[in-house]
């Protein structure tokens, strides 16, 4: 750690603070914390990205359920590999944080649970979504049957327009509404 | 325009791009449309952020959810049109304002990161909410939020009441001699210093040290006091607000358990047991719902005979203690009455026995309410906790109650000596043995349990820490506490350091003796009836013994700074005598005499309280009709919004190139498994293939209506 690469210009780093919800100690933490994860070679990089592997070999995401999608939400990579640069991790951290509004955890959470990208929770996203949740081994699943029935208590709920998905206002309506996701949805380092 | 319709705009481009532009060409667009789009209203994005000041515009930009480097996009561009619009307005103040902002705003992140690195138990409360989860975290929560109102009592009490006592006092010693059982009983030693009421004298007669004594008292202890009460009531309402009004209060919700997921636990083996937790309460929900709830009559009658019998036992055991302390109590008198040498050691030891059977009836009576419910039959496992917490406090407040009784009827006119010393002395023993039982219940509760249920009998398992038991501890050792504040300045001293030891003692033992609680959520709402609970009973409860005992008691005659007045209330009106003679205070003296002192003003105050209650009410019924009509409003207008874009669609396919409609079967809508009757849905089913690619429903829909949206304004510009 004795390379000036290492070290965080003062103005990046006010930049930092004003674009995302970190304080000064949590963004000099998560950079400690990223440079220890690079390869060394990658360490005199310009902008160094780290491959998903090993952002997922830390302690706060590995037993994470959603750790490979929080990685692919919040990666600016063009192939869609789930790499991270450390902006990426700022983003990522800035999101979970204490300080961040209900509105931004609400939509990176619909983010994290639209498996397939699309836009909308589906039937088969929420059926994922609970499968992740609950366990993925035969013996922890949902019989199809319950699975049918929690799907339909769950778009019943939500599903404002009756369209048989949920958007994204649809989400945040129902997230305004469970006080205890904003205090869970939380990643500090 | 609102930052909700920006934030719109900021989910454009990651809800659309992602589709592919398979499905873009699918319905007729290119991928440079789009992005001329997206760019359109980026500019517009950034001309709303140019005309907001320099703190909104960066409040704004970070609630953006877009990636970082699209912020600082955004945020160049927005620098770069301000520049130039000042370009033109190039005055020095302009310049100088905008520094003094920037090095303002700099001092605020400053001191707040500096904040943060001092929090107390910052890391240690991290690590409890990353093993054991949020609802356990709140415990030590609010234990930590107790220590912040008890180390504010005890600075105040010290700097407006202790050091001027000192000071006027310093060079005399108490002549008892100081054993260690005085840390235990509080007599002794301790009952000629500043720790009890006898400890202060009013000294403006005597000496030259011009401090009154009974107005600072007075005073100091009353605005401790509605400071209190203020923050509580605002604690209160906002957290019942957050939690109650603004959510969802249906039992079982699923969406609820689902969102509930603590992504701050990192323990492998937590995860995997809060997984099938959670999967075994969806399944206990899920059956719940399906069930019927028919019973017949008998099984219902007998229900209701079960429920009434295990009230009744709870009341007789809660009543039955009362009655057993009550004697004791007055035991306790007649000792006093009796003995003749009140040095006696094993005097003062006995004065424990009534703490003692206090603290045993807390602990034991709590065990036997939850042994009974186990044999009442609850349907909802919530209404359970709420019936085991109502019996819990009623059986603690009441015990309270004969307690603040037998003070305020027997001790004012049956002891000798500084009564309001004694009544001090006795809540100083009760907090110090419910320390001693708080530890006691530890060891017993966690610890042997544990032991027991991995050696002994293993079916019984690990314990979980009993979160209600706890905090409802807390309560009704804060409650002691705010009763004591007259009687012992000192006593938040005490309650301080109990609540410090207490915090980690029970770290410790969470740690090696419990397991994460199996039944996950409604952490938030259990918070707001344990804040609820502090102000109702806890803190008006003690508030009206403190106004009782100020307002309607006779101060002892022999000590405190009260002696001679008749009532301690009456400090006040001799002042106000005595400034009434100052002609610049008369309007002072004015408000004292037709605003507290009379009886009309708080008629009136609280005539126009209930008017305005049932104003608010009748807002909060009219608002609840508008909620369910906003919500068949926007069915309706789902429903239009879909037969609109069929018809747009038609037209489409109608006006494109051969080569288009050749390879476009028009889009496919999903086919609809949700059964609701619907009776457009049917014309709108068309063959479905599920293996092809479809456009997903509403960005679709949100491109068709942009397209729209921009042939329109291009043709407005025509005209």
């Amino acid at each position: 750690m004795g390379t000036s690469a290492s070290q965080l210009p003062k103005d990046l780093l006010s930049e930092y603070q004003e674009l995302t919800f970190l304080t000064k100690q949590e963004i000099l933490l998560a950079h400690k914390r990223f440079t220890e994860l690079l390869a060394k070679d990658d360490r005199s990089c310009s902008n160094p990205r780290l491959p998903m592997s090993r952002i997922l070999t830390l302690p706060e995401l590995k037993s994470n359920p959603f750790k490979e999608r929080i990685c692919l939400v919040f990666s600016t990579s063009d192939n869609k590999d789930g790499s991270l640069t450390f902006e990426d991790f700022l983003d990522l951290l800035s999101a979970f944080s204490d300080s961040a509004t209900s509105d931004i955890k609400s939509h990176y959470a619909f983010r994290i649970f639209d498996f397939d990208d699309d836009g909308t929770l589906d039937r088969k996203d929420l059926e994922r979504l609970v499968n992740c949740l609950t366990g993925d081994t035969d013996e922890t699943r949902l019989t199809s049957d319950e699975m049918k029935q929690l799907i339909n208590n769950i778009l019943e709920e939500s599903d404002i327009d009756k369209d048989g998905t949920v958007n994204l206002s649809e989400f945040q309506h129902v997230i305004s509404r469970s006080p205890d996701f904003v205090s869970s949805f939380k990643i500090v380092l | 325009m609102g930052v909700t319709s920006m934030r719109r705009r900021g989910t454009l481009k990651t809800g659309l791009l992602p589709g592919g532009n398979v499905a873009l060409e699918k319905i007729g667009l290119t991928e440079e449309d789009v992005r001329d789009e997206i760019m359109s209203e980026e500019q517009d994005l950034v001309k709303e952020l140019v005309t907001m000041s320099t703190r909104e515009c960066i409040q704004a930009i970070r609630d953006l959810p877009m990636c970082m480097e699209d912020k600082k996009n955004i945020r160049n561009q927005v620098l770069a049109s301000k520049s130039s619009k000042k370009g033109f307005l190039l005055t020095c103040s302009a310049d100088c304002s905008e520094q003094i902002s920037l090095s303002l705003r700099r001092c605020g992140v400053g001191l707040s990161s500096a904040r943060q690195a001092v929090r107390l138990w910052q890391g240690t409360m991290k690590e409890i909410g990353g093993r054991f989860g949020t609802s356990v975290l709140s415990y030590f929560s609010f234990l930590k939020w107790l220590l912040m109102f008890n180390t504010i009592s005890f600075l105040v009490n010290f700097g407006f009441i202790t050091i001027p006592q000192l000071v006027q006092t310093s060079g005399r010693s108490p002549d008892v001699r100081f054993t260690g059982l005085e840390l235990i009983t509080g007599a002794g030693y301790f009952n000629q210093t500043v720790m009890y009421y006898g400890g202060y004298i009013n000294g403006t007669k005597d000496s030259d040290f011009k401090y009154n004594m009974q107005l600072a008292y007075f005073f100091t202890i009353a605005a401790y006091l509605v400071l209190c009460g203020v923050s509580l009531i605002y604690s209160m309402a906002r957290s019942f607000r957050r939690n109650f009004v603004l959510s969802d209060l249906s039992s079982g919700s699923a969406w609820r358990l689902l969102c509930s997921w603590d992504f701050s636990m990192v323990n492998e083996r937590a995860v995997r047991q809060r997984k099938n937790n959670l999967r075994v309460q969806l399944k206990e929900s899920l059956s719940e719902m399906m069930q019927t709830n028919f019973l017949p009559v008998s099984e219902r009658m007998k229900q209701l005979g079960i429920h009434l019998c295990t009230w009744v036992v709870s009341a007789g055991l809660a009543a039955g203690s009362c009655a057993a302390i009550y004697y004791l109590c007055q035991y306790n008198l007649q000792q006093i009455k009796v003995s003749q040498n009140p040095g006696n050691l094993k005097e003062e030891a006995s004065t424990l026995l009534l703490p003692f059977v206090v603290s045993l009836f807390n602990l034991v009576i709590p065990l036997l309410y939850s042994l009974l419910s186990k044999v009442e039959n609850y349907s909802n496992p919530r209404f359970q906790i709420y019936v085991i917490i109502l019996r819990n406090v009623f059986l603690k407040m009441s015990i309270l109650s004969i307690l603040c009784f037998h003070w305020v009827n027997n001790v004012t006119t049956n002891v000798p000596m500084c009564w309001e010393s004694y009544v001090g002395q006795d809540l100083y023993r009760l907090v110090i043995v419910n320390f001693f039982f708080s530890i006691f219940g530890s060891f017993f509760g966690e610890f042997l349990r544990r032991i027991i249920g991995t050696r002994c009998m293993p079916s019984i398992g690990i314990p979980e820490f009993d979160i209600a038991t706890n905090v409802l501890d807390l309560i009704y050792a804060q409650t002691l506490t705010w009763i004591g504040i007259y009687f012992s300045p000192l006593l938040p001293l005490i309650q301080m350091i109990k609540l410090f030891l207490l915090f980690y003692l029970k770290k410790v033992s969470l740690n090696r003796n419990c397991q994460p609680p199996r039944r996950s959520g409604r952490a938030a709402q259990m918070q707001t009836i344990y804040i609820a609970l502090l102000f109702f009973p806890s803190f008006v409860g003690a508030l009206s013994l403190v106004a009782y005992t100020v307002w309607c008691l006779t101060p002892s005659d022999s000590c405190g700074p009260f002696q001679g007045l008749n009532t301690t209330f009456e400090a006040v009106s001799l002042w106000m005598e005595d400034t009434a003679i100052i002609s610049e205070f008369s309007w002072a003296v004015w408000i004292y005499s037709h605003m507290i002192k009379s009886e009309l003003f708080f008629f009136l105050l609280a005539l126009i309280f209930l008017v305005l209650i049932y104003f608010f009410w009748q807002i909060t019924q009219g608002r609840k009709m508008l909620i369910i009509l906003l919500k068949e409003q926007i069915i309706n207008e789902g429903k239009d919004k879909a037969f609109l874009l069929e018809k747009l669609r038609t037209f489409q396919n109608l006006s494109l190139v051969p080569y288009h409609a050749e390879n476009v079967h028009g889009p496919q809508y999903f086919e609809r498994t949700y059964q609701t009757e619907s009776d457009y849905s049917e014309g709108y089913q068309r063959g479905a293939c599920p293996e092809e690619d479809t456009p997903p429903f509403a960005s679709s829909a949100l491109m068709q209506a942009m397209m729209a949206r921009r042939q329109a304004e291009e043709e407005d510009e025509e005209y």
